[in-house]
């Protein structure tokens, strides 16, 4: 079994008096993409915030590394985990190389130097650009390197593929993928199905602040539950190359 | 080009006043301290723009710094009622008996009318569940009005209409009085402070500028540090209210006007932002003494004149932005 780098152990939160998580456990290993799929309003993205220390939960816990997230330092712990929010809209027209230089503070030693940064996600000639002015595909770059500029062990994305298109959603899931490779510990948020299915090592299933299923992917994605959660019925269609294409049948 | 401006201030300050002083005359005057035109420059007049330079850099501090923890281009010490508090604990310094000095009750009561003031109109702005710039403008006009309103009454119920009251009026519209050279020494040694005090804030304020969870995410603890920089920036304020009154919009231009030229991050926009607030309220300042001479008009009436046309610009673009 690969080495768990953080793990949520019954985890719950409320809002409201609206349970949002209810006793989820899952581990984000080293060296595997977990993504976590469910219908909106599963608690998917409290989950991901609960993981991350953005919220802490109102019953069970987080460990990073083997030790609990809260004792961690929030210096230490901001160069430990990446976390890619859903929405990102700066409140400033940053340019790209003042935001690379804001991800960039948190590192430690033997960060990239900015350039080096920039080459990684192919951002050196939008460097004095301003963030009004970039495209989508643009702006998640400039987030992913910001967010990604310590090399962080823990990467987590809250549906980061949702405002870019086909090319640009497979792009950056290659590049989680690649993190991953690399020994990183990853979980996506994500809503698409089929890159759920080309990118996951295992998938979370979720219904209403519950874990349903956690396997690996063929397993989850062929399982009636998905069907069930999702209030449709999918056909699903095995790809020569191994791997599976859905859709709902309509 | 900005830093240049606390020095053309200071030289337009010099020069403006009742009795106007050419370039040539103005040397001449440094030249021969001796006689009583020169005194009325170098004793009283330049204490005075010092000042005023020293009182436009602190409104300049307290603006970016409240810009940036609100993340709102328009939140500024007298749009958010963080003057009028300040202005309320003064009067109440200066009209009630307290049990201890007025040189400390003055200070401190406009600190924590500052203070309290600025937490009121962001609580009043949260009520509301979103963190707009409507709401917080709107939070900001009605306590001041509240602010207003009761400082008004201080004055009539407390007032013995000779000293106390002129004294509370003329500091109310805004308007920098002649420090004596002591009173001065202070005065730059605690805008130095707050100088010092801002750069503390800017890489919070940077990452605030993210987003409250991108900056959790990047090591910041947000509440705290809002916590922080709202009690940073209410000290500044008082400080500024003491010596100054009521000047509005400096706050709001200054950071504007640095942000423009220099771009976002704080650590270059405080400093741009108190030069320009320091050239700007000495500029201000010299207007006041020279338009109407012999009299003087209030430093916020002509503040007011200049910033309120600029607020409603920005308010526009905002607007237009959504």
């Amino acid at each position: 079994m690969a080495e768990v780098a953080l793990e949520g152990k019954g985890l719950a939160f409320s809002a409201g008096g609206t349970p949002l998580v209810q006793g989820v456990s899952t581990a984000l290993e080293r060296g595997r993409v977990l993504g976590v799929i469910g219908p909106n309003g599963a608690g998917k993205s409290t989950l991901g915030k609960l993981l991350v220390g953005q919220l802490a939960p109102q019953a069970g816990e987080v460990m990073l590394m083997g030790r609990p997230l809260a004792a961690w330092p929030r210096r230490e712990r901001a160069a430990l985990i990446g976390h890619l929010p859903q929405h990102f809209e700066p409140h400033w027209d940053y340019r790209v190389d003042e935001l690379l230089r804001l991800g960039l503070d948190r590192a430690g030693r033997g960060a990239p130097t900015l350039e080096v940064l920039a080459g990684h996600f192919d951002l050196g000639a939008l460097l004095k650009r301003h963030w009004s002015t970039l495209s989508g595909g643009e702006r998640a770059r400039a987030l992913t390197a910001a967010v990604l500029a310590p090399d962080p062990p823990v990467v987590l994305a809250d549906e980061p593929a949702a405002a870019l298109d086909v090319g640009q959603a497979a792009a950056l899931m290659a590049r989680l993928r690649k993190l991953a490779d690399g020994g990183a510990a990853v979980a996506v948020v994500v809503h698409d199905l089929n890159l759920a299915a080309r990118w996951c090592d295992r998938l979370l299933l979720m219904e209403a602040g519950r874990a349903v299923t956690e396997a690996g992917p063929a397993e989850v994605l062929n399982s009636p539950e998905l069907d069930r959660v999702f209030a449709t019925r999918f056909q699903r269609v095995a790809l020569p190359e191994g791997g599976m294409v859905l859709a709902p049948a309509g | 080009m900005i830093f240049l401006l606390p020095a053309i201030g200071l030289v337009a300050g010099l020069l403006l006043g009742a009795e106007m002083l050419s370039p040539a005359e103005f040397l001449a005057l440094v030249a021969d301290p001796s006689s009583p035109m020169s005194h009325l420059v170098l004793q009283w007049r330049l204490p005075r723009v010092l000042a005023a330079g020293c009182v436009g850099a602190l409104l300049a501090l307290g603006g970016a710094i409240f810009q940036g923890v609100f993340r709102n281009p328009l939140a500024e010490p007298y749009l958010l009622g963080s003057a009028g508090g300040a202005a309320v604990g003064a009067t109440v310094a200066l009209l009630v008996v307290l049990p201890f000095s007025a040189t400390l009750a003055l200070p401190l009561l406009a600190f924590l009318g500052a203070w309290g003031a600025t937490w009121l109109v962001l609580a009043m702005a949260r009520m509301t569940g979103r963190s707009s710039i409507a709401a917080l403008l709107l939070a900001g006009v009605a306590v001041a009005a509240v602010l207003a309103a009761m400082r008004s009454f201080l004055m009539l119920a407390l007032s013995d209409e000779t000293v106390s009251l002129q004294a509370v009026l003329s500091w109310a519209l805004g308007g920098v009085q002649t420090p004596s050279w002591r009173e001065l020494a202070l005065l730059v040694a605690l805008t130095g402070g707050a100088v010092v005090l801002a750069q503390s804030l800017a890489r919070g304020l940077d990452l605030l500028g993210l987003g409250e969870g991108v900056a959790e995410s990047f090591g910041l603890p947000v509440r705290r540090f809002v916590a922080l920089a709202v009690l940073a920036a209410a000290f500044i304020v008082a400080v500024s209210t003491v010596w100054g009154g009521l000047v509005g919009f400096v706050g709001l231009m200054a950071p504007h006007i640095a942000r423009w030229r220099h771009g976002p991050l704080h650590r270059g926009l405080m400093p741009r932002a108190a030069a320009i607030g320091a050239g700007l309220v000495m500029l201000c300042d010299g207007l006041a003494r020279a338009v109407l001479p012999p009299a003087e008009i209030p430093l916020g009436l002509v503040t007011a004149l200049i910033g309120g046309p600029f607020f409603l610009l920005i308010l526009a673009r905002e607007v237009r932005r959504g």
